[in-house]
């Protein structure tokens, strides 16, 4: 099964509406059926009610780490804990302020499945999709 | 040099004497006094210094030896001879316990007498050669001893720490801002340096004690003592060599370079800061071209031009943020030529208020001026002023709330020439107001989505206040509005 069957459905939260609508348009062009969110917010909120297969979120939104709040409380959810996580990032090279998502531990600090380097590559995503278990 | 003639003095009661001795000595060249009885020969004596002093010892006022006595108290290196008729064993050895050099018995022959003169004046130059010598060495102690005590007072009141090594490795000399810069508690003279000093330091002694070849070199290198940037530091080892050119030790300077290290990050994270915010547009521009570009997928016309058009207003954000940059480097580097004239400021802010004024009916607000009468000039660059009004104003405009008032007040309140320029806008939580200045801060709720800025305005009024020795106040309510206050120092007359 391709990734885009297996995870049909993938939300995808930014504050940068141009980047959100790009993401979309991209993810959309491959088969997926992409719901938005502006803020960490309403992210939580679309989550709960849409239940998504697969979620992007960006780190930096209306607090520095509005990412990070909204993955882990994705991930206290029954749905979140199964569901296949992505941290969307430019911080890891721009700002020095670096961490990764490689090992398990590092996962379960940052309550997310790997992380996304910004500009987004849509052939990363489905990788990423097909490798998650 | 014209050669210095000897000062006799004669004391004696026998005039005959006195006149004989004097015009001999004369016709040898010699300066000579006479005093005709004790209490003048004293008198003579004690007054100036004399290089010899023939004294009778028998006279009617005093005795010879205690006109001597007397003399030599107050001129000890004057060299003085005992004359007298009356000679006798005890007088002699008296008179030389009390310092006189010789003894001439009466009558003495002319010969006679010039020989015992000249051998004083031989002992007058021995003794003042001698004087001379004491002197110049107690001077040369004394200098030594200032010189000394004077580069001690240097090397020990130095914020860099100062440490010398012998060539065995161990510590001969430190001071106190050796421990400071070392943070550590305690160090003693003859410690093995290998042994207390940080290992990166111990590595670049040990060099000077492997190989003859680094003997000429110094090394430096930069060790973080506390982490953090609590304390950052800077080692330079050079050899000290002995006076024949051999190894005699290193000396070890460390510098505290802490300040300069957090200047350093400071500027790196401004740096990272500003290639963030450059990449995000350049980002979302070409995201949209790429849209636009892959034939993969399909675009309407209308999308198309909805893309261009989005492009175009990153595109101006990001025109904006690069001259706001050159603004601050402008700022920080002080090579912007500022142009000083008299402003005023109502009639400044007036004309920002002109320019601004498209922005202003967009939005219905109602602009209040109130500005105190008779109010100083304020020696400044028009455009920086102007920068400043403007930037605040527009703040007012963007976060005001559509049909809301600014109001805008300048009066002298002490030596602050003030502004206080207050909206009905969204306002600022405590948070939001104690980042307000920071590079690249902006404010994110539910009211600012869709307001652009490049989040340096306020950094740049911040920057250009303060280089006025100015003042810039926010008192914000989240939801009511925001009064910023810029207080301008005026030298009061």
């Amino acid at each position: 099964m391709q990734a885009h069957e297996k995870y049909n459905k993938i939300l995808l939260v930014d504050d940068d509406i141009d980047l959100l609508e790009q993401n979309k348009i991209m993810l959309e062009s491959k088969g997926f059926i992409v719901i938005t969110a502006e803020s960490g917010k309403e992210g939580f909120e679309t989550f709960e009610k849409e239940l998504p297969d697969a979620a992007i979120v960006d780190l930096i939104m209306e607090q520095h780490d509005s990412g990070f709040i909204l993955c882990h409380k994705i991930k206290k959810t029954k749905h979140g804990k199964t569901m296949p996580l992505f941290m969307l990032t430019s911080a890891t090279y721009d700002t020095g302020f670096k961490f990764s998502a490689s090992t398990e531990e590092e996962k379960e600090w940052i309550k997310c499945d790997g992380i996304l380097h910004k500009p987004v590559v849509v052939e990363d995503v489905i990788a990423k999709l097909e490798n998650y278990d | 040099m014209a050669e210095i003639r000897t000062k006799v003095l004669i004391v004696d009661d026998e005039k005959g004497l006195r006149l004989g001795t004097q015009r001999l000595l004369q016709s040898e060249g010699y300066l000579v006094s006479i005093a005709e009885n004790g209490t003048e020969g004293i008198r003579l004596g004690t007054e100036e210094e004399f290089d010899l002093a023939v004294i009778d010892l028998k006279m009617p006022d005093y005795d010879g030896l205690e006109v001597l006595n007397k003399i030599r108290q107050i001129h000890p290196n004057t060299v003085c001879f005992i004359a007298t008729a009356f000679a006798s064993y005890d007088t002699a050895i008296e008179a030389t316990r009390l310092g006189a050099f010789s003894y001439i018995p009466k009558p003495f022959t002319p010969e006679e007498f010039l020989y015992q003169i000249e051998q004083g004046v031989k002992h007058r130059k021995v003794i003042l050669e001698s004087a001379r010598l004491l002197k110049e060495r107690e001077e040369n102690l004394l200098e030594l001893a200032q010189e000394k005590s004077k580069l001690n007072i240097i090397i020990k009141s130095i914020e860099d720490g100062v440490l010398i090594i012998n060539n065995s490795g161990q510590i001969v000399y430190f001071n106190n801002s050796v421990l400071k810069n070392l943070d550590m508690d305690e160090l003693a003279i003859g410690d093995d340096a290998s042994e207390v000093l940080p290992a990166k330091i111990s590595e670049i002694i040990s060099k000077y004690f492997v190989s003859f070849e680094t003997v000429n070199k110094s090394f430096s290198t930069q060790i973080e003592i506390k982490s953090d940037n609590e304390l950052f530091i800077e080692v330079n080892c050079s050899p000290v060599p002995q006076t024949d050119g051999s190894f005699s030790g290193v000396v070890v300077i460390i510098r505290n370079i802490t300040e300069t290290k957090k200047i350093e990050l400071i500027k790196n994270q401004f740096v990272s800061m500003v290639a963030h915010e450059l990449k995000t547009p350049v980002a979302a521009v070409q995201g949209f071209l790429t849209i636009i570009l892959d034939k993969n997928i399909s675009t309407s016309r209308d999308q198309e031009i909805d893309f261009l058009s989005r492009s175009s207003v990153r595109l101006k954000g990001l025109l904006d943020l690069v001259n706001d940059l050159l603004d601050i480097s402008r700022i920080e580097m002080k090579t912007k030529q500022r142009e000083l004239v008299n402003l005023n400021i109502p009639e400044t802010i007036n004309s920002t208020l002109v320019f601004l004024q498209l922005e202003i009916e967009k939005k219905k607000l109602i602009v209040n001026c109130e500005f105190e009468d008779n109010l100083p000039v304020f020696k400044a660059d028009l455009n920086e002023l102007t920068r400043v009004f403007t930037n605040i104003l527009s703040n007012a405009i963007k976060y005001n709330t559509d049909g809301g008032y600014i109001k805008i007040k300048t009066s002298m309140t002490g030596n602050y020439l003030c502004t206080s320029i207050s909206d009905s806008g969204i306002g600022m939580t405590e948070k939001d107001v104690n980042n307000l200045f920071q590079e690249f801060f902006r404010a994110k709720n539910e009211f600012t989505r869709g307001i652009s800025g490049t989040g340096l305005g306020l950094t740049i009024v911040k920057r250009i206040v303060e280089s006025y020795h100015g003042k810039v106040e926010v008192e914000s309510e989240y939801k009511k509005g925001t009064i910023f206050t810029i207080k301008l120092p005026i030298t009061l007359k």
